[in-house]
C-alpha cells in the first residue's frame, strides 16, 4: 500500500516537472539508495524516465547518506551543507538524482484547482503564499529582535565580529607563544652547552 | 506428487493435457462475473494492484504491449492509455469466454485493443516484438509455467520488461486467517454470488500451489531475464515481480 501511494505520489510530481523526464532516462533501470536515518529509501528510475519505489529485492546502484543533522541544514537551504553529503557508488547517477529532487517543485495551485476550479484555487494558493510570506518575514523578525536583545541587552549570544576579533587574538597569542618556545629553547640549549675544553675532568672512580 | 506428465490443477494432480482444459471450464465458468467476484474477494484491491503493475512498468507513449491471460482487459485498458496512439497494445487470452469479455470491454471504451485468443507457451509473435509483456493472475493457471516464462522472454525486445502479478506467498504471522478466508469464506462467496463454489475453490486451492516470490524470481532468472525484483503487495497476498531483457 505504502509502496503504492508513494510512487503515485512522485510520479504525479514528476509529471508536473516533465523537464526531469529527459535527465533520468539515461540512467533507466538503475536505482538509488537515500539514507536518512532512521529511514532508508530505493528509488528506481524507470524507461520513461519516471521514478518508482524499488522492490524487496533491488540492490542500489548508488548511496546517498544525509545524517538528520545536515537534513535540517538542507531545508533551510545552507549551500555548505551540501558538500557533506556521503555518495556511494554510481556518483553521475547520484547526482543526478539529487538534482532533480532538489529542482522539483509542487504545482499545489493546479491540483487544488481540478478540485474546485481555477478562481478559488488561485485565491487560496494566493493566500497560502502571503501566510507563507507573512510567517517567513515574521519569524525573521523575531530572530533577528531576540539575537539583538542577547547581543546587546542581555549578552548571551556574541557578534560575529567579536568572535572574529577573538579569533585574531588567538591566533596572534598562538603565534607569540610559538616564538616564545622557540626562543626559550634556543636560550635552554645555550645555556645547557659546554665546549669539550672546558669540560670539568671528572675524577676517576677507582 | 507429478510425474513428467502429470501437472497441479489445485491440490489434484492431473494429466498435463487435462489441466488446460479444466482451467478452461474454470473460466469459461466464472466470465461473466470474473470482475465482480474480483471486487468482494480483494475489496477492490486488484485494481489498485494493476494501477501499480502499470505504474511501475516504464511504458510510455508509443511503446508495444502484450497483455497475456488478459481476460476482462482492465490491464490493457490501462496501457492503452499510457501508449496513445502511436504505441500498440495487444489482449491475448487462451480463454475465448474471459477473450469476449474483455474485446467487449475495449469496444465499449473506445479503445483500439486487438484481442488475440494464444496460449502463453507458444505465442504468435516474432522475437523481440515487445517493449513491455504483463501476464496478471494468469501465469498459475499455466501448465508449463517455465515455457511460458521462455516465451515472453523471447518476444521482449533488449531492455524490454516482463511482469509477473500473481498471488503468492502471505506474510507468516497473517497465515492461518488468510487460510481461513481462502478456503472458507471465499467458496461461499462464489457460491452466493457466481453460483459456482467449485471453481473459487481451484481459485484458492491454485493459489497456494503457485510458486513464492523467492522461487518465481528464480525461474524468471532461468528464463533468461536480469535484474528480476519483487514487490510484496497485501503482505504478500499478491507479488508484482519485474525482469528485464538484456
Amino acid at each position: 500500500m505504502f509502496k503504492g501511494i508513494s510512487t503515485r505520489l512522485i510520479q504525479h510530481l514528476l509529471a508536473q516537472n516533465s523537464w526531469a523526464n529527459a535527465l533520468l532516462q539515461p540512467y533507466a533501470g538503475k536505482s538509488v539508495q537515500f539514507n536518512i536515518p532512521p529511514v532508508r529509501s530505493t528509488l528506481v528510475i524507470l524507461e520513461n524516465g519516471n521514478l518508482a519505489i524499488a522492490g524487496e529485492t533491488n540492490v542500489p546502484d548508488a548511496r546517498i547518506t544525509i545524517p538528520p543533522s545536515l537534513l535540517l541544514r538542507l531545508i533551510a537551504k545552507d549551500e555548505t551543507a551540501k558538500l557533506q553529503i556521503k555518495v556511494d557508488g554510481d556518483t553521475a547517477l547520484a547526482t543526478a538524482l539529487a538534482k532533480v529532487l532538489s529542482h522539483m517543485r509542487w504545482d499545489y495551485e493546479s491540483d487544488l484547482s481540478k478540485l474546485i476550479g481555477d478562481v478559488p484555487a488561485y485565491k487560496i494558493s494566493e493566500f497560502g503564499r502571503n501566510a507563507g510570506a507573512s510567517i517567513k518575514e515574521t519569524g525573521e523578525n523575531i530572530a533577528n529582535m531576540l539575537s539583538e536583545y542577547w547581543q546587546e541587552e542581555k549578552p548571551t549570544l556574541t557578534k560575529k565580529r567579536h568572535i572574529e576579533q577573538f579569533n585574531t587574538d588567538v591566533d596572534t597569542l598562538r603565534a607569540d607563544v610559538e616564538r616564545f618556545e622557540k626562543r626559550l629553547k634556543k636560550l635552554t640549549d645555550s645555556m645547557s652547552y659546554v665546549p669539550d675544553s672546558n669540560k670539568p675532568e671528572t675524577d676517576s672512580v677507582q | 506428487m507429478t510425474t513428467e506428465h502429470n501437472t497441479h490443477f489445485g491440490f489434484k494432480t492431473v494429466a498435463e493435457e487435462e489441466k488446460a482444459k479444466k482451467v478452461a471450464e474454470v473460466f469459461h465458468s466464472v466470465a461473466n462475473k470474473y470482475d465482480l467476484m474480483n471486487d468482494v474477494m480483494s475489496a477492490g484491491l486488484h485494481r489498485g494492484w494493476k494501477r501499480f503493475a502499470v505504474s511501475v512498468s516504464g511504458v510510455g507513449t508509443g511503446d508495444k504491449v502484450l497483455d497475456i491471460a488478459g481476460g476482462s482487459g482492465d490491464l490493457s485498458k490501462l496501457f492503452a492509455q499510457k501508449v496513445g496512439t502511436e504505441g500498440q497494445v495487444i489482449l491475448t487470452d487462451i480463454n475465448a469466454s474471459m477473450l469476449g469479455v474483455g474485446r467487449d470491454r475495449m469496444l465499449d471504451a473506445g479503445l483500439n485493443v486487438p484481442a488475440l485468443q494464444c496460449d502463453a507457451e507458444k505465442l504468435p509473435f516474432p522475437d523481440q516484438y515487445f517493449d513491455c509483456v504483463i501476464v496478471a493472475f494468469g501465469l498459475r493457471n499455466m501448465t508449463h509455467k517455465d515455457r511460458a516464462l521462455a516465451e515472453m522472454q523471447r518476444v521482449l525486445k533488449v531492455g524490454g520488461r516482463l511482469l509477473v502479478l500473481e498471488f503468492s506467498k502471505v506474510w507468516q504471522p497473517l497465515s492461518k486467517v488468510y487460510d481461513a478466508y481462502s478456503f472458507k469464506l471465499l467458496p461461499l462467496m462464489g457460491k452466493l454470488l457466481a453460483k459456482d463454489a467449485e471453481s473459487y475453490q481451484y481459485l484458492a486451492e491454485s493459489i497456494r500451489m503457485h510458486p513464492d516470490q523467492e522461487t518465481l524470481k528464480q525461474m524468471m532468472t532461468d528464463a533468461g531475464l536480469s535484474k528480476v525484483d519483487y514487490y510484496n503487495l497485501a503482505a504478500g497476498v499478491v507479488a508484482l515481480h519485474k525482469g528485464y531483457k538484456t
